[in-house]
């Protein structure tokens, strides 16, 4: 899905409402950019993470996965 | 509660050959509880099993479902549809459910995906160690609650051996992660297995009985155990009239 749009290896980050997902979010207010084949999915707590999620995502194609919070 | 852990994939995948639809049941009970087969660990095995069939260029359906006990003929009742569509069911029940769904599933061919360990509790958190051996008369009630049939080496009923030395067992354990061997290389480069040291259960059970004040209940000598009542009597069984069900036909 993520190849559909770039050729860079895709990644998808789960991050954590509180913080992480929070400094990707200002990282935008600051117009940083990053890869378009990142792709980041807003969790409410890192501790929410399931290995099963990372399993389903590397089904899917997804080359890696980040756990950020 | 019952300990298992999983048997490695390959081995697991081994069981596979010739079957295309693959059923992984979990167990929602003992094994929940000890991270080995609940609901997580059936989702995991089965979306390893898909991807790992999927790399050997023969992809596998995998599908999993859990059930609240394996060991129970009503809760099997609520897979059978899911039970039907598979050609080979994988159990990460322990070894009960694993024959509770062989024998309520006659057609289908059962394989386990666990190892059914020993009868524990979680000693800490990520550690289970072995308390119980179901021996069917329990002597806990002589030993302070500390078991020396299922954690003395030689299940000795009067006090320690002469392999007992500042706590600790003269027997020491193989370490073993997902069933195997941890191996180490030795200094003159060979592979050998890492020890561990074992507690002596006498040693434990007389320091207990020494902080309740109740040593002198060493002095008394205990007979030889009868071992009828454990496995050396053969298969064993309970029956409990008082909670048949009467057959009024």
């Amino acid at each position: 899905m993520i190849k559909d749009v770039c050729n860079e290896p895709g990644i998808l980050a789960f991050c954590c409402r509180h913080c992480a997902y929070v400094a990707a979010d200002l990282a935008g207010s600051m117009r940083l950019r990053y890869p378009a084949s990142l792709r980041v999915v807003e969790i409410p707590c890192s501790g929410k993470f399931e290995v099963i999620q990372a399993l389903y995502a590397f089904e899917r194609g997804v080359d890696g996965v980040m756990v950020a919070g | 509660m019952i300990v298992g852990e999983q048997k490695p994939l390959e081995e697991i995948k081994g069981f596979l050959d010739g079957s295309q639809k693959v059923l992984v049941v979990g167990c929602g009970t003992c094994v929940t509880v000890c991270f080995a087969g609940g609901e997580k660990e059936a989702q995991i095995l089965a979306a390893s099993l898909r991807m790992s069939t999927a790399l050997t260029g023969a992809p596998k359906e995998v599908t999993d479902v859990t059930v609240q006990r394996q060991c129970e003929w009503e809760y099997l009742d609520l897979i059978k549809n899911e039970v039907q569509e598979a050609d080979i069911i994988v159990s990460i029940a322990c070894g009960i459910g694993v024959q509770a769904m062989a024998k309520h599933f006659p057609d289908k061919w059962v394989v386990p995906g666990l190892n059914t360990t020993f009868l524990g509790l979680p000693e800490e958190q990520g550690i289970w160690t072995e308390q119980c051996q179901a021996c069917g008369n329990c002597i806990l009630a002589l030993t302070g609650g500390i078991c020396p049939i299922a954690r003395c080496s030689k299940q000795l009923l009067n006090g320690p051996c002469g392999g007992s030395e500042k706590g600790l067992c003269e027997v020491k354990r193989i370490k073993r992660e997902h069933g195997l061997p941890v191996m180490q290389t030795d200094a003159r480069g060979r592979k050998t297995p890492v020890i561990e040291d074992v507690d002596c259960a006498w040693h434990l059970i007389h320091e207990r009985l020494k902080a309740l004040g109740k040593l002198d209940m060493l002095t008394q000598i205990q007979p030889p155990k009868d071992w009828s009542t454990a496995r050396d009597g053969g298969p064993r069984r309970i029956v409990r009239e008082d909670l048949m069900l009467l057959d009024e036909g």
